[in-house]
């Protein structure tokens, strides 16, 4: 009995521990990591990869996958620059263009799912080639900037605009002069408006009804298919928004795969499973998760560790993760059947 | 006296608290076919698992042709000559190989097979077994192509190329027809003369009779009876089983109100017999029949699953056409679909969350869900249904089968409805939990229709003011449910009796 | 020293482009009398991103100026399909082949059938270990070298410096070697600290990095990023730290987006050397010409590159890579296997 309920506390909580071990620690080894400038590095080193691990989560939910979100997020970053350089539309034009690519994007993905019985890996892996390449054939696999040499031998004369690039590099006023950037507070906004979203209302838990048992949710009455859409819609959508704040950082179009976003994202959103014990997709797990990584890129960085050391230890964390949720999560499971299935 | 093949003695189990098995004493012997009887819950699951080596017993003995027999895993069992073919059957077939594979699984798995798969070899060894089964099918067909029959026949036949001492067939019928079932019992008949000890596991009554040169009942864990002599007493063993006799259930018959659903030349197949129905407000009517009569099928149409092959249907003197179950559950008409943890539970949520998910709506304050009114909605229905648990936020896995179905028909308890379908509710139900079900679905029936889709027929006596009898899509017989012609509901589930006019009895 | 003869070298073929006037076919040596009659292959390995879409436009300008038929082949990264495309453009019978990088294991057999089957072949980027096979290159050592002599001219001999690098890749493996060359001629150099990513987007990447190390060591005041990707991240954290007044960021490589963000007001990113990828094209072009008109372009054929700064740009108002090559001769045209007979791209 003892035995169990430390299992279960190590199970809710030691992810959270861990965390709060590595903050210290790093805070006593690498000078500089404990103050608010940091803190505010990391998130917003996190706040791009995390947004897409939001997305992912909503379609983890619904027991599918998601493997478009890095290429939607480069499609967008090439879209918002061609809107702006070579069309000269404003930012605000930009923003509800690649707004409007990324919900598009997952209408296709969801309709690929639910109407032609496409597996989800395999369709938004398709979704994934399909948009690697197409964000490169209007500039023949140019990268977009100001003055560029467009086709009929002009220059391109758009720029992008003071408010866009506003959304990458503006920071707010909070407690220090010019702390907090706009991407960390992008962030932190998707991340409560996912958290409440599938928490709280009737939709998200039915979305989780549906990941957990399809044909039980169908057979209450939810419109299955529909969820599944929305989840891939929503998906895309904070994808692009990622990919919108990219291009406001980056100030360019450049061409990019998008694969590393991929990759990072759905660890984050995987190491999400773990945190309090979860065992599932679950938003605030998610923007922790996606926190965990950036903290230990972080303090890696600042301790002057080689970047392939990164990835390796980013595989570590997502292995401990599993283990966490898939092995000891399913001890608890099981240990509690044993005690209270009684026949 | 005919050679023991196995004997148990004192056999006692328990899981934590739950002492599932009492002190069990049984024997079988060779060329002898024995029908264990149970309810459900009685422990007939667990005697089996025991003997097939997924358990190993608290407490007693169990030998093998003389020698003791502890098998440590199901492999080890099998290894000694204990075959068991299992209810569910997928998972005694492998789909997308072809029979002759699946026949000769096991040679393929042995330690010393070697290493090519020698195709024609293959197919001729197989189809010399399937021959001896009375498989005529051609074996390269993939088992996937099959019919459930077909599957289960399959699986048998695999179990049979193990020549095995003790063959433990599981509740073999549950899924076949009955020309399918009677397939099978004239193979069974074939093994018994060449002297395999046969544990016929089932309570479907005909089988019982068919089959059975020796009944053991179980009830509560313990042997409850043993009906060896000639004639079998078929009555006396149904109420060792159940503790009571069949008959004894009364029903207080309910006074029909006005109509409620009614079903108007409506075909239940696009090319099936039309059949005309009306369930009135409170009155529960059983609609029983085997597998394939078309019950399953009837409950999914009034859902708004499947559309039907033609005819109307009305509630309340209004058209229904539902195209979907959201729209079935909007016009008020709600139901519990068989086979609960593929169809109505999902597992990661806990009672609370399972029990309101049709209704969210109801327990939401500007869009946000209420866990609070979620919870005393459930503790509401825990008690009505008396479902054994800690508290509403308990996962819905650390309960009991019938105390999953209770929250499953609890779901559909939590606002009033018009007609309520309840498919197979008391399926991997105990007795306990299935009268607390029947109680509370009486009580509450008195301002809608209720439907009850049944395959057994005792649990239509149990529950229905009325019970219809389904055959191959269409009624072919209607009870009111007040000393039945047992008899004829009997052979008109069984299709003996098949005349085209409607038989009725009351 | 080595730069100043470099820069005499370019001086001189700044005065030579004004003197090689225009020529037409009949003036050309054979095979080139009937120009449509050559084809030459280009075989690539590698194909995405503005360095070599630039690289294509400069083969296909030359070609077209001599009026060779030009056929692409494109492996993308596939080094076996890029050996099987050698094979076909043999069987097409092609009169030349450039093979654009690869991989010497899988290229050096099937550079060597080209041979022997007739056929003039030049290598840019790869080596094919063939005595009959000229390389192409741009000197990625000479491209790390001048931009650290401008970090030395700017700073003194004496700075705390980050370095974005990522060891195993061979142009930064090269461009490396000035690095280590440097710091040890300059003890007053401090290497603080090395880092680096190729994750995909890079500059998002490096940035993110950046802005860690500068934190760790607010005392940088030199990074050297010697590829344009690394160099516009560090641009970006220095942005976001607020420290553009308090480092200089010296890089290798130049696009129209990298002149934009150069010129950015107050950019740290103060120089960068860079050779033309198109004019790397049309030397490739153009020393497989001289060789099938049965000249030796040299063993190794190396286009310099040029440094261009920060304060030049903003002189001469330059906004993309044409302004560039307007008002840097040197950036557009390398005096490189030239030849009176052979036509330049018309600018």
């Amino acid at each position: 009995m003892k035995n169990d309920r430390f299992l279960n506390l190590a199970i809710r909580y030691g992810f959270l521990v861990l965390l709060a071990i590595l903050i210290v620690f790093f805070s006593l080894s690498a000078s500089g990591f404990a103050t608010p400038r940091s803190a505010v590095f990391i998130l917003q080193s996190v706040a791009i990869t995390g947004i897409l691990a939001l997305g992912v989560t909503c379609t983890l939910v619904v027991d599918g996958f998601d493997l478009s979100i890095g290429s939607v997020a480069t499609s967008a970053l090439m879209l918002s620059a061609y809107s702006m350089v070579i069309l000269e539309h404003s930012a605000v034009v930009a923003v509800l263009l690649c707004l409007a690519m990324g919900a598009l994007v997952g209408l296709i993905n969801g309709l690929l799912i639910v109407k032609f019985r496409v597996p989800d890996l395999l369709a938004t892996l398709g979704m994934m080639f399909l948009l690697i390449g197409l964000q490169r054939i209007p500039t023949q696999g140019n990268s977009i900037a100001t003055g560029m040499r467009l086709s009929d031998g002009s220059a391109a004369e758009g720029t992008f605009s003071a408010a866009f690039l506003w959304l990458g590099r503006h920071r707010f006023d909070f407690f220090l002069e010019r702390l907090v950037p706009v991407p960390v507070v992008v962030f932190l906004l998707i991340a409560v408006a996912i958290w409440v979203f599938l928490e709280l209302t009737r939709h998200g838990r039915l979305m989780y009804a549906i990941g957990s048992n399809e044909r039980a949710a169908s057979l209450v009455g939810a419109n299955v298919n529909r969820y599944k859409i929305v989840a891939y819609m929503i998906s895309g959508v904070t994808a692009s928004i990622g990919g919108i704040l990219l291009a406001a950082r980056l100030g360019r179009g450049d061409i990019a795969s998008g694969n590393n976003l991929l990759l990072d994202s759905v660890a984050a959103a995987l190491i999400g499973f773990a945190v309090l014990g979860a065992a599932r997709a679950n938003a605030f797990g998610t923007a922790i998760g996606a926190l965990f990584v950036g903290i230990l890129l972080q303090g890696l960085t600042m301790m002057n560790a080689p970047y392939y050391t990164q990835d390796f230890v980013k595989g570590v964390i997502l292995v401990a993760a599993l283990v966490f949720t898939f092995y000891l999560s399913a001890r608890r499971g099981a240990s509690g059947k044993t005690s209270t299935n009684t026949k | 006296m005919r050679k023991l093949v196995c004997q148990l003695q004192g056999i006692n189990k328990s899981f934590g608290q739950n002492h599932v098995l009492r002190g069990v004493d049984f024997s079988l012997f060779a060329g002898e076919i024995v029908v264990l009887m149970g309810a459900n819950g009685a422990g007939k699951s667990t005697l089996v698992k025991l003997i097939c080596g997924y358990h190993t017993l608290d407490d007693g003995s169990m030998a093998l042709d003389g020698e003791p027999y502890q098998p440590a895993d199901p492999a080890s069992a099998i290894a000694a000559g204990v075959v068991t073919v299992h209810q569910s059957i997928n998972d005694g077939v492998i789909p997308d190989l072809d029979i002759s594979t699946n026949l000769m699984l096991d040679q393929l798995t042995k330690p010393r097979a070697g290493l090519w798969v020698r195709d024609g070899r293959l197919r001729k060894d197989a189809q010399a077994v399937a021959q001896s089964m009375g498989i005529t099918t051609d074996v390269r067909t993939r088992v996937a192509d099959l019919g459930v029959a077909d599957r289960q026949m399959i699986a048998i036949a695999r179990a049979m190329a193990r020549a095995p001492k003790v063959l433990i067939l599981d509740e073999p019928t549950s899924s076949l027809s009955a020309a399918e079932a009677e397939r099978l019992f004239s193979l069974l008949d074939t093994l018994r003369q060449q002297g395999v000890a046969i544990l016929y596991i089932s309570h479907r009554m005909s089988d019982v009779r068919r089959v059975a040169d020796r009944i053991v009942c179980m009830r509560d864990g313990a042997i409850s009876g043993v009906f060896a002599d000639q004639p079998l007493d078929y009555d006396g063993a149904v109420t060792a089983m159940l503790g009571h006799s069949i008959q004894e259930t009364g029903i207080e018959l309910a006074s029909a109100g006005k109509p409620v659903l009614a079903l108007k030349e409506l075909c239940i197949e696009p090319d099936s017999t039309p059949i005309d129905f009306t369930a009135n407000e409170g009155e529960i009517v059983a609609i029983t029949g085997l597998l394939g009569s078309g019950k399953s099928r009837l409950a999914d149409i009034l859902f708004g699953i499947k559309p039907p092959g033609a005819g109307e249907m009305f509630l309340d003197n209004q058209p229904y056409q539902p195209n979907t179950c959201a729209q079935a559950v909007e016009a008020g008409v709600f139901m519990s679909p068989k086979d609960r943890s593929s169809n109505a539970v999902v597992p990661e949520f806990s009672i609370a969350n399972n029990m309101s998910l049709p209704f969210l709506n109801m327990f939401c304050r500007w869009g946000i869900l209420s866990s609070r009114l979620q919870k005393s909605a459930s503790d509401q229905m825990i008690d009505e249904l008396g479902i054994v648990c800690q508290s509403a936020n308990d996962d819905i896995n650390t309960l009991s089968g019938g105390n999953q179905q209770k929250v499953i028909v609890g779901r559909w308890l939590l606002k009033p409805c018009r007609v309520l379908l309840l498919d197979e509710p008391f399926q991997g139900v105990d007795i306990g939990a299935r009268r607390d079900i029947g109680r509370r679905i009486r009580e509450t029936s008195d301002n809608r229709a209720t439907i009850v889709f049944v395959s057994e027929t005792d649990e239509a006596l149990e529950i229905a003011d009325r019970i219809l009898v389904l055959h191959e899509s269409r009624v072919v017989g209607e009870h009111v449910n007040q000393q039945i012609n047992m008899d004829a509901l009997v052979e008109q589930v069984s299709g003996a009796q098949v005349t085209p006019s409607v038989a009725t009895s009351s | 020293m080595f730069i100043s003869t470099l820069q005499k070298a370019v001086a001189a073929a700044t005065l030579s482009a004004g003197l090689i006037g225009t020529t037409n076919a009949a003036d050309m040596p054979a095979p080139f009398d009937n120009p449509g009659e050559v084809k030459i292959a280009l075989v690539r390995y590698l194909s995405t991103g503005d360095f070599f879409q630039s690289y294509l436009g400069g083969v296909e300008s030359q070609a077209a100026a001599i009026g060779v038929d030009l056929r692409v082949f494109d492996s993308r990264q596939d080094a076996a399909l890029q050996a099987d495309m050698v094979d076909q453009a043999i069987a097409l019978g092609v009169d030349g082949i450039i093979i654009q990088h690869g991989l010497t294991e899988s290229m050096k057999d099937a550079a060597q059938r080209a041979v022997d089957a007739g056929i003039k072949v030049v290598a840019f980027d790869v080596n094919v270990e063939n005595d009959a096979i000229p390389q192409v290159e741009q000197s990625d050592y000479l491209l790390g070298k001048m931009a650290l002599d401008q970090a030395l001219e700017d700073n003194g001999n004496s700075f705390t410096a980050g370095y974005v690098y990522v060891p195993g890749i061979a142009p930064l493996d090269r461009r490396d070697v000035a690095w280590q060359e440097v710091k040890d001629a300059n003890p007053g150099i401090t290497e603080a600290a090395m880092f680096g990513t190729l994750d995909n987007p890079i500059a998002n990447s490096v940035a993110n990095q950046a802005r860690s190390v500068l934190q760790a060591n607010p005392n940088i005041n030199v990074v050297f990023a010697p590829y344009d990707e690394f160099a516009k991240g560090v641009k970006i954290a220095v942005d976001e730290a607020g420290l553009t007044d308090d480092i200089d960021i010296y890089s290798a490589d130049v696009s129209t987006a990298d002149i934009s963000a150069m010129r950015e007001p107050g950019s740290a990113w103060v120089a960068t050397v860079a050779t033309n990828p198109a004019v790397v094209g049309e030397v490739s072009v153009r020393s497989l010409a001289l060789m099938l008109a049965g000249e030796d372009p040299g063993a190794n054929v190396i286009v310099p590159p040029t440094l261009i700064t920060q304060s030049f740009l903003n002189e001469n108002d330059i906004k993309n890579m044409e302004d560039l090559g307007e008002k840097m001769p040197q950036f557009q045209h390398a005096d490189v296997a030239v030849a009176d007979w052979i036509p330049l791209p018309a600018r």
